[in-house]
Order: structure tokens, then sequence, then C-alpha cells
């Protein structure tokens, strides 16, 4: 207990009053003569004493309206970390991220997590957790030391990234339902990167003590590790020495200089060798080419021998599929060669795919099937042949994608096939000179940024984001984006670049042209990338790509494919060579989350096959473990922290809450006032009859 | 005019005995017209016919003879009775609830200097004085002596209350001084059992005493004014109390009350008289009603 204004406590010394009046000046009653006290009984003295009663209660009742006045200004807060064991919730955490993997850091938090339990006092309720890239609670708060110790023998290491703002979050949603003091014991070996971007999101209830139990923390370990991999998911031509090529960065943590042979593996066979010389603590890239893979999906790794402490993340794993270059319908106006020129070589300088760009003019798409093509691109020609029109609503129904552009064409023809929306008129812009992007939507995949992909920190599509603002569109058609996800604005509001889920397939409208006359997208430097996505995007290969992170998503398919494709099961193969996906699940599931390190093989709804390499987030190579006063910092948070030593490795943090407790004081007050006023108005209602 | 001085208050506060028994006496004998010679003399009083059992010495042969029927002779009095009074000097008499009002000794200072004016002034009669506590004090013959009445009246005055009171010790002088038929009034509070105080008392009348027992007590001990709680001294034993007003209020008064009754019941029982002293009440008034009463019980 404390006080927050304890200079208060002088005022102590008001409790001389009372004392002075009391018992120092204090009141005697003169015996009476009576001459003969026969009639009266001795009994009678039991009066007189509770009167003396009420008189020392009266003082006593004085005495504490002042003390609690007193005590009331100086404001006393009292720390929260009252309680017996058995009423705190011992809520043990295990870390289970992939770095725990290195060296024996994982046995030694399970054990130290079962010493712990085996240790805690009887009766005392504890419930297991396991941090990874979510918390995953495996027990309820319960006393059965047999249950305790079988979820935390359960426990094996995964293959995510831990996060500590997720263990936070966990908490605080377990603090709301236990209304109990909880006991944080951490076994984790405290990884600087587990931290969150903000601090804030670390913070813990006031009502929760934490213990940490760091592994591995001292001394640090180096440790080498493929950091990224850049490589083509597609691979038309292997002697295509723009495509067909490797580059992977090595990079280490905590590391002297050292030479490190990087292999590259194709579908367990290393094809190449290399020698590389790592800075200390630093980078260093090796690129292998070319890239000579058979046809079909190809599991590749680069792997180094890093010959450390920690050799589960030595390889990156990549897939790369050998086939021909994917076809692209491009459909455009007669004597509009300018689009197809401009929209064709953006094409060429995709590096991730390969496409194959096919023009043909609107009206001799009659007898053109689009199913053959990885996507379509309708250029300013909203009129096509109605047989085409309907087998490529059916294509775009039954998963393919389009991209049309509504040019100077728009402005005559109100309806935009496919899209199915309106164009109301032409706005040219021609008078004001140009108008300028005004919001693009930074989350859609053609402008989100992608760094988790193991193909490097692309950066891509923020710089298509941020090229679209030095873009001037002259002319542009007002679409009515009623039922369209809007990607890119005018300045005025006007939808630019619009999406629409189309059954399964998706419909990308540009209100704009591609032949450098409405607009001068094909001439800034973001055209180029932006077709790289949008083509990739378009084709399918985005969403599958040949590497992912652990813990990210796989659509599966669409809301509106899934009435299409209902009796169509999907099938996805673990790296353990398990069917991921119950027979209810792989009939209904929208979406899959990649777990585990390894090659997924995904058959999808349509037929398509993918192969993912599944890799470990590589932030969890960076053994570097957080500060000492970051911790303490993190104890800090909410209360004064008290440092004991722990019972095994590391230390405690024992966090206090405090808590004003002057209301209470106050009603207190209120309840001395009150008594102290009918006692005295008895006692000196006595007193005035006596007089 | 008179009955204003007759306040036991402002009896107080006249210093002579002599004259505060000549105002009192004067004034009721002032109020009593119609009977001015009643007194303590034993003068005829009525014929009763003779029942057996009877004594044979108070019955009127002299009637008898001529009328051949036999009737006892009744008196009224002797005409040369003699007064003795027995003033109780204890501690307790001593007691006042207020300063303007006398004390239950003052009071029965009071009341016996009229009885012995009355009896030696207006009587003729012997009158004599015997001061106790729990002893024979002092003690003053009977006496129709020149100077009787100064002498018992100095008597009075130097009679303060001392010790305690004890019926039994100095009864065995009283039944020695008392060898003469007479009446006897006592003035006391009777702080004791009322079947002791009759038990000790009652021998006084086998002399042919006439015994009258004068209670004086004051109002507040009747019905005491307790506003809370108080430590009471006991006068004679000093002995303190802590009592509440809710049981003088209801067991005290319950008590005292019952302590009269009984007295008056067991005085009058055993052939005495008893009359009850309140030190508020005008003394000549007392006195007359008390009178008043003795002659019509006659």
């Amino acid at each position: 207990m404390g006080f927050f204004s304890p200079w208060f406590l002088f005022g102590v010394a008001v409790v001389g009053l009372p004392i002075y009046v009391h018992l120092l000046r204090r009141h005697i009653i003169p015996p009476q003569p009576f001459s003969s006290l026969m009639f009266f009984e001795r009994g009678t003295q039991s009066s007189t004493r509770h009167r003396r009663l009420r008189y020392l209660l009266l003082f006593s009742l004085r005495t504490a309206l002042l003390l609690l006045l007193v005590l009331a200004f100086a404001n006393p807060f009292i720390r929260l970390t009252a309680g017996g064991a058995s009423n705190k919730l011992l809520l043990v955490v295990v870390d289970d991220s992939f770095s725990m993997r290195a060296g024996s850091r994982f046995a030694e938090a399970k054990q130290g997590a079962l010493q712990l339990l085996a240790a805690r006092p009887q009766g005392q309720r504890a419930e297991v957790m396991a941090l990874g890239g979510r918390l995953a609670v495996l027990t309820q708060p319960i006393q059965d030391a047999g249950a305790l110790r079988s979820a935390v023998e359960s426990i094996q290491p995964g293959d995510s990234r831990a996060n500590l703002a997720e263990l936070a979050r966990g908490v605080r949603a377990l603090v709301e339902t236990v209304h109990t003091p909880v006991v944080l014991h951490l076994f984790s070996d405290m990884q600087k990167t587990g931290m969150p971007a903000n601090f804030a999101d670390m913070q813990l209830p006031p009502n929760v003590t934490v213990v940490l139990h760091p592994f591995g923390t001292s001394p640090p370990n180096p440790n080498w590790t493929v950091e990224s991999v850049i490589a083509p998911a597609q691979l038309a031509d292997p002697k295509d020495a723009k495509k067909s090529r490797v580059q992977a960065v090595i990079a280490g943590y905590g590391t002297p200089t050292a030479t490190r042979t990087v292999s590259l593996l194709v579908n367990g066979k290393t094809i190449a060798t290399r020698k590389v010389e790592i800075p200390p603590d630093g980078r260093a890239t090796v690129e292998f080419e070319p890239l000579d893979v058979p046809y079909g999906l190809n599991q590749c790794a680069v792997k180094i021998d890093a010959a450390d402490g920690f050799p589960a993340d030595d390889a990156s794993l990549f897939s790369v599929k050998r086939s021909d270059p994917e076809r692209v319908l491009f459909v455009h106006q007669n004597g509009d060669a300018r689009s197809a020129l401009y929209f064709g070589a953006a094409l060429a300088a995709v590096t991730q795919a390969s496409f194959n760009l096919q023009p043909i003019e609107s009206d001799k798409s009659t007898d053109i099937d689009p199913s053959k093509y990885a996507f379509v691109v309708l250029s300013d020609t909203l009129t096509l042949p109605s047989i085409f029109e309907n087998a490529l609503l059916r294509y775009v129904r039954g998963g393919g994608n389009v991209l049309i552009t509504a040019g100077t064409s728009a402005a005559h023809h109100a309806r935009i096939p496919i899209f199915g929306g309106y164009s109301s008129d032409t706005h040219s812009y021609a008078r004001d000179g140009y108008a300028t992007v005004g919001e693009t939507d930074g989350t859609h995949p053609l402008f989100q940024s992608m760094p988790t992909e193991s193909t490097g920190n692309d950066t891509q599509g923020a710089a298509v984001n941020a090229g679209w603002s030095d873009l001037k569109v002259y002319e542009v058609s007002r679409v009515d984006a009623a039922q369209a996800r809007v990607i890119v604005r005018l300045s005025d509001q006007t939808p630019l670049l619009m999406e629409k889920q189309v059954g399964e397939g998706r419909v990308l409208l540009f209100a704009s042209g591609l032949d450098n006359l409405t607009n001068d997208l094909p001439v800034q430097p973001t055209f180029v990338p932006f077709v790289d996505r949008a083509a990739r995007y378009l084709a399918g290969s985005d969403s599958l790509g040949n590497s992912r992170l652990v813990d990210s998503f796989v659509p599966l398919r669409t809301a509106a494919g899934q009435a299409v494709h209902s009796s169509t099961g999907v099938e996805i193969i673990d790296p353990e060579g398990h069917r991921a996906l119950s027979l209810t699940e792989a009939a209904a599931a929208q979406s899959f989350q990649l777990t585990r390190a390894g090659f997924y093989k995904i058959r999808f709804a349509n037929g398509r096959d993918a192969l993912i390499g599944v890799n470990p987030d590589r932030r969890e190579s960076n053994l570097e473990p957080i500060a000492n006063d970051l911790l303490q910092l993190w104890g800090s948070a909410t209360a004064p922290p008290t440092t004991v030593p722990s019972t095994n490795t590391g230390y405690v943090q024992e966090k206090n809450s405090t808590h004003g407790i002057w209301w209470y004081v106050m009603l207190l007050v209120l309840v001395a006032a009150v008594a102290e006023s009918i006692v005295a108005s008895r006692y000196l209602g006595t007193q005035r009859e006596e007089a | 005019m008179l009955q204003r001085f007759l306040d036991p208050g402002v009896l107080a506060s006249i210093s002579s005995l002599d004259l505060l028994a000549r105002t009192v006496v004067d004034g009721f004998v002032a109020g009593l017209h119609r009977s001015p010679d009643f007194g303590f003399s034993q003068e005829f009083a009525e014929y009763r016919a003779y029942t057996p059992g009877d004594d044979l010495r108070h019955v009127d042969w002299n009637l008898f003879a001529r009328t051949e029927r036999c009737y006892l002779k009744r008196y009224r009095g002797d005409t040369n009775s003699q007064l003795t009074v027995l003033l109780d000097a204890s501690n307790s008499m001593d007691y006042t609830s207020s300063p303007s009002r006398p004390s239950k000794m003052d009071y029965a200072r009071f009341a016996a200097a009229s009885l012995f004016y009355l009896a030696i002034h207006n009587q003729r009669d012997a009158a004599g004085l015997i001061v106790f506590d729990d002893e024979v004090r002092n003690y003053i013959r009977p006496s129709t002596r020149q100077g009787q009445l100064p002498r018992l009246l100095a008597g009075l005055e130097q009679a303060e209350p001392r010790a305690r009171t004890d019926f039994s010790k100095p009864l065995l002088h009283f039944q020695e001084l008392l060898h003469r038929r007479g009446i006897v009034i006592m003035f006391s509070d009777f702080y004791e059992d009322p079947a002791a105080i009759i038990r000790t008392i009652e021998p006084l009348r086998y002399h042919g005493n006439e015994v009258v027992l004068f209670h004086v007590l004051d109002p507040k001990e009747i019905r005491p004014d307790l506003r809370g709680p108080a430590i009471l001294v006991d006068l004679e034993t000093e002995q303190k109390l802590e009592v509440i007003p809710e049981y003088t209020r209801t067991e005290y008064s319950r008590k005292i009350d019952h302590h009269i009754e009984q007295l008056r019941d067991r005085t009058r029982g055993a052939g005495m008289d008893y009359h009850l002293l309140v030190t508020d009440q005008p003394l000549d008034t007392t006195l007359r009603e008390y009178l008043a009463i003795r002659q019509g019980g006659q």
C-alpha cells in the first residue's frame, strides 16, 4: 500500500483534537449524596459501563473519522500482488515458433514448463498455451496435472513466427474471462523479431504477472540462412538468360566473415553449387543460371552448408513450373495497333512468368475460344460478336479473368460487356489539361506490397502504387461502379480502375485506353510493373506463386465460384504427404492456411495444379534476443515491476497494479460520519438531560 | 397569612426553635376553632357495653349500681401524660434534595419543637427527648419543671446527624428510660426492614405507651429525579453505586412505595400510629392533619 499524496499524512495531527476532548479534558461525574442505597441495586453499574462504552465508541468514531479523512486526502493505493498462489491462474506458454528449433532450446523450454507444472501448489489452476503464429489454447484452466503435462508434451516445434503482440492479445482476452490474477510463465527464446512494431501492442492487463524463462539467449548463436530467393514461378525457355536464373541472398546474423557453399537443388538433386563469402553480420548474393528444369512442377531449393546451430533455416524452398508460354488474347479495335504494341512490350518484360500475346481484331474474334488463354484483354473494344461475348462470359464465370479498357469507344456504347456496368459518357479533361490519380487502393493485390514472398522483398506493388500519382489522364469513361471494387480513383473521385467478380472469374475495368491517347500510362515507368502484376494476377499465378511464408493463406475458391464448382473438391497434399483437408473442407473451404514448411501440392476446383514451397519467416533466423531493458519495460508498462530471481533460468517480472482506494476510504468516512452523528446525538442528548 | 410562613423553606430560615415552635403551634391552633382544648390528657370519651374479656377495672361500677348494666368507661387522655420524642440523628437524616428545602433532620426538629411547645406550653404535660443513632446520644428526662422547654429545644439544636441508625442497640435504653406510660413519638427515616423496625419498637408499647412513628422523608427519596446515570453515595455507609434513571423510575419507586406501605401496615398492625412526613409539606398542615386524625381515632 502506498500514497499518491503522502504529505497529507501530516494531517494525522488533528487526531489530537478528539484525544484532548475525550481523554485529556475528561468529563467527571460528581457523586451525589443520598440518604440510603437500601433500595438500589449494584446491577445498575452496567448502565454506566454502557455509557462509558458509548463514550469510548464516540471517541473511536471521531478519531477514525479524522484518520480516514486524512487517509482519503493522502490518496492511498494498493498493489494488487495479493492473493494466494492458489487464487492465481498459472498460465504456461511455450514458444513453439521456428526459432525454437535452434539448438536444444525447445526441449529445454518444454522441460522447464513441465518442472513448473510439477512444482505448482496443490489446487492451483493452470492453463497451457503454445505461442506460434497464433496463440494456441491447449487446455482450459484446470487442475488436472496429467492433462496439463500431456498438453505440454504434445507441443511440437512449429514453423511459425512468434509474435508477442499475439501473446498479449490472447492474454488480454483470457483475463476478461477468468477474472482472477494471472501468472504468465513464458518459455521462449525471447527473439527480438518477435516484438511488434508498436510496443503498446505488448501491453498486458494490470493483474497479469509476467515470469520470463528465456532460453538460448547467451551466448548469441551465429546463424547463416538463405534469406530470400528470386526465381521465376513459370519458366518457358531455360535458355532465356533474362528469366532463367535464380538469385539467392545469404544472410548472417551474429556471424563472422565466412565462406559458405550454396547449392541449388531441383527435385532433390543438386544441379549447381557456388562458393560465397559472407561479410560479418551481413549479406551476400548468389546467382544460378541457367535454371534448367524439366517440364512440369519442380521442387527447387537453395541450400547453404551453414554448419551452425540452426540447420532448419539453411534451405529456402520454391517451385518452378516449366511450361510453354501462356497465351494472352488481346482483342482490339480495327486500326488500333498502339494498344497491343504497348501492352505486348510490357508483357514481354514480365520476369516471373512467360506470356505470349496474341492480338486480334474484335470482328475476327467470333471463333475464338477464350478458355485456351491465360487471360483476355478487351482493349477499347466494347462491341463484340455475340458468340464471342457469350463464350467470354462463360469463360469468366468459369474462372477466367478479363482486363477491359474503355477508351474513346465507350462514349458511343453505354454497355460494357462482361463487366455488366454502364458508361454514361466520356469526360474529357482536355480543357483543364489533364486529371491525376487521387487515391489508390493499397490493399488490392495489384498495389499491395508483398514482402512476405520468399522471392524477395517485393516492392513492385509499392512501385506500382507510387507511379500512378504521375499519371496524366486526359479522357475517362464514367462507369457506374455500384457493384465493383474501385481500385484507383481520379482526383475528382471518378473511378479509373475497377474490379468486379463475375462468377468465379474477375474482370478488371480500366476506364481509359492503353493507346497513349486518353492517358499517358503506357509511357509511364509504372506501366511495366502494372502490366506484370496485372498479368500475373489475371493469369492466376500471382495467387499461387512459387513460394509462400508459413501461416499465409491460399485462396481456394471464391464465394461465387463455390456455387459453380460445388461438386468439385479441392485437394491439398501437405509436406508430409497427407491430405490436409477433410472431404467437407475440400468441398467448401475457401482458403487454406499453410502452417508447415515444405512443399504443398494443391489441385484447385477448376482443375489447375499448383506446387507451393512454404518457408518459415526469415525473421525467425535472427536469434538475437530482446534486450533486458526492453523486457523490463514490458513488465513496467502498466505497473512498477518487481524483479525476483526465477526458479530456474532467467528472471521474473512481478507485474503489480496500483489501485487507488480513496473512493472506498471516502465511503468509510461517510459511514463513520453517520455513526458518529448517531452516537453523538444520543450521548450529547443524555448530557443535556443531566444538565 | 400565617400559612405563608409555615412553609418548610421559610421555617428553615428561622434560627430560633422556640420562635419556630410558637409560630407553628399558634398557627395551626388558631385554625382549630371548635376544639381548642384537645391534647394529650386522658379525659372521658365514651361508654361502651361490656363484652367478656374486657378489663373489669374499666367498668363503671357507679353506673352499674344505678342501672345494673355493665359499661366500660373509656378515656381520651390523661391530664398528666408525658410526651417523649425519640429523634433519629443518623447521617441519613441530614439528606436534603435542595438547598432551599430543610433536611429531614431539620424538619424533624421543627416538628418535635412544635410538639414540645404544644405539650408544655398548652397542655402543661411533661415532655422529654431522646436523641439516638446507633446508641443513645442525648437524653432529657420528661418533666414539667420550669425551663424544660428551653432545655428540650437546646437538645434539639445540639442533635446533629452522625453515625448510622440502629434501633436494636438503643432499645434497651429506651425501655429503661420509658418506665412511665405516656406518648412516645419517634422521628426517623426508617431505612430498615419494616419487620425489624416493628419488632424492635414494639416492646415500647408493652408499658402502655402510645407509640407514634413519624416517617420523615424527602420528596426526592420517594420519587428520585435522576436525569441520567449517576453515582450515588450512601450518607451512612459512604458506599457508592452507579444508578440509571430507568431503575429509579421503576424499580426504586416500587420498592420505596412498598417499604412505606409495609411500614404503615405493620405499625398499625402492632397497635401503633404511623404518619409520613414529607419535607416539602407545610409543617402546621402536617401536624394538624395528624392531630385531627388522632382526635378522630380517639
